[in-house]
């Protein structure tokens, strides 16, 4: 697993209200979009609300509950996901304290009946804040 | 044993550069110029949802320009590994006639990119896989079922899969032997990826000797058994102060380092098409201090193997501060040397290897 590189370095942005940052998957293949159980985002220990994250890859954005049907668009593993939501942070030369919550399923690793391998990573890194 | 010694087909799989790849550091292209060019060849091994984009809808064009890359690099392509992914549904699992379609469509892809071989997991069923026997067989695809830790090749599971062989007595269906199912030891990489992480020498010698009272037990009966193990280990990291590394202790001990001996493979061995050169590092001696390499490479040999190795490199998970690229190579020197003090060699010529994998595919199962 890849978990130290879940958050891309230096892809902090923001607009005053939303931040978003730019993620990696912690996996060695591919997954499609129904397979992304859920994501926290935390910047300086502030979570981003929950019905306010979005989740943009292949040039489409989605809410988490969208995603649980989504079998048409995956996440390749040479490719940056977008994580956004609500959360206040400044554009400028401070550095911020970006934690970044990750869960998976693994659909091919069924350890029950009607169950599969779920993982949950977790990566925080530190990075200024960029105007959106 | 085999009248004849083997010759196993030295090559690797692209997970094993898994780190590089998702790093951008090699692109496909690159990565595979890159194997042929510094010699982990000619076997060629890809993971199709790991590699290309799209999988496993493959067009013309696409399948086009990968032939002609391998071909002129002078790589052979062994086996494309596929996944059987019933769970894509957070609600269900797939139904037995959706998971069909899903193998289908993922064969046709090997046939079409030129992969004579397609691994599949355990997930699929004796059932399953005899319904996929004619679509194999249609399209010249073996399906190589891999034998995995924490199952071995005399592990019921397999076994009911190798009786199922027999009966269908088609030649596409066949085992992928991962040589994580017969380890010795504890890998020492992964050891010291824990005393990075803070992990006591005291809290290491007690992992050590849990797997290895597991080793002298030998590999576990069933399922039940094996999930007993995965507890210990769980268990053993709370008691020592480190319950975040229990999950991590219980996978790789259980899931990595199987415990089965090397002649367990002697019960599929007819059925193998294809091994997976599981390991986890090489040491200052530059041998593979924790899978038994020349062993398993003696075996091959003395039971006349001649299809692909495809050196699977594990440790890239916990090692970061060692090049992936430097240790294969000291693994594959491993291998030749092993297959030579077997009598043999392994074949490390690109027209041999395509001759001798094609002779090793067609030949019927010697039961």
């Amino acid at each position: 697993m890849i978990p130290d590189r879940i958050i891309e370095p230096n892809t902090l942005t923001t607009d005053g209200r939303r931040a978003e940052v730019e993620v990696r998957i912690p996996w060695y293949r591919a997954l499609p979009g129904s397979c992304i159980a859920g994501a926290v985002l935390r910047i300086d220990g502030v979570p981003a609300a929950e019905d306010s994250l979005r989740w943009t890859m292949n040039g489409r954005t989605f809410r988490f509950e969208e995603l649980v049907d989504e079998i048409g668009e995956w996440w390749f593993p040479t490719d940056s996901a977008v994580l956004s939501g609500e959360v206040p942070v400044k554009a400028g030369d401070a550095e911020h304290r970006v934690d970044v919550d990750l869960k998976l399923y693994i659909p091919y690793i069924v350890i029950g009946e009607n169950e599969v391998l779920h993982i949950e990573e977790h990566d925080t890194k530190t990075m200024k804040a960029v105007a959106a | 044993m085999s009248a004849e010694l083997g010759t196993p087909i030295q090559g690797v799989t692209l997970y094993s550069f898994t780190r590089a790849f998702h790093a951008r550091e090699y692109d496909l292209e690159a990565l595979i110029r890159k194997v042929a060019a510094d010699g982990y060849g000619p076997g060629l091994e890809v993971i199709g949802f790991s590699s290309f984009r799209g999988f496993p809808e493959i067009d013309d064009r696409f399948a086009g320009w990968f032939r002609d890359l391998v071909d002129e690099v002078g790589l052979v392509t062994t086996s494309l590994a596929v996944n059987a992914d019933i769970g894509i549904h957070r609600d269900r699992l797939l139904t037995q006639d959706e998971l069909i379609e899903y193998m289908r469509r993922q064969i046709v892809a090997a046939a079409k990119l030129g992969f004579p071989i397609a691994r599949v997991q355990i997930s699929l069923t004796p059932d399953s896989m005899e319904q996929l026997a004619p679509i194999a067989e249609e399209h010249g695809v073996t399906l190589a079922l891999e034998v995995h830790a924490d199952q071995y090749a005399s592990h019921p599971r397999i076994l009911a899969l190798r009786d199922r062989y027999e009966q269908v007595g088609s030649p596409f269906l066949g085992f992928t032997a991962d040589w994580g199912a017969t380890v010795t030891g504890f890998a020492p990489s992964l050891l010291e990826a824990y005393r990075r992480r803070g992990a006591s020498e005291e809290l290491l010698a007690k992992v050590v000797d849990l797997w290895n009272g597991f080793y002298q037990q030998g590999p576990p009966a069933d399922q039940a058994e094996h999930g007993q193990r995965f507890g210990a280990f769980i268990g053993l990291a709370a008691q020592n102060g480190r319950p975040d590394l229990g999950i991590d202790f219980a996978i790789n001990g259980t899931g990595l380092f199987g415990p089965a001996r090397v002649d367990d493979w002697l019960e599929i061995m007819p059925w193998i098409r294809h091994v997976h050169g599981k390991f986890f590092g090489i040491d200052e001696q530059g041998e593979e201090p924790s899978v038994p390499v020349r062993d398993l490479i003696a075996l091959l040999v003395q039971n006349g193997y001649t299809g692909a190795v495809s050196s699977e490199y594990e440790g890239w998970h916990w090692n970061h501060w060692q090049s992936p690229f430097d240790i294969i190579a000291g693994e594959q020197a491993v291998q030749r040397s092993a297959a030579e003090a077997a009598g043999s060699r392994m074949i490390t010529d690109g027209a041999e290897a395509r001759r001798i994998l094609d002779a090793h595919l067609a030949q019927p199962v010697r039961g």
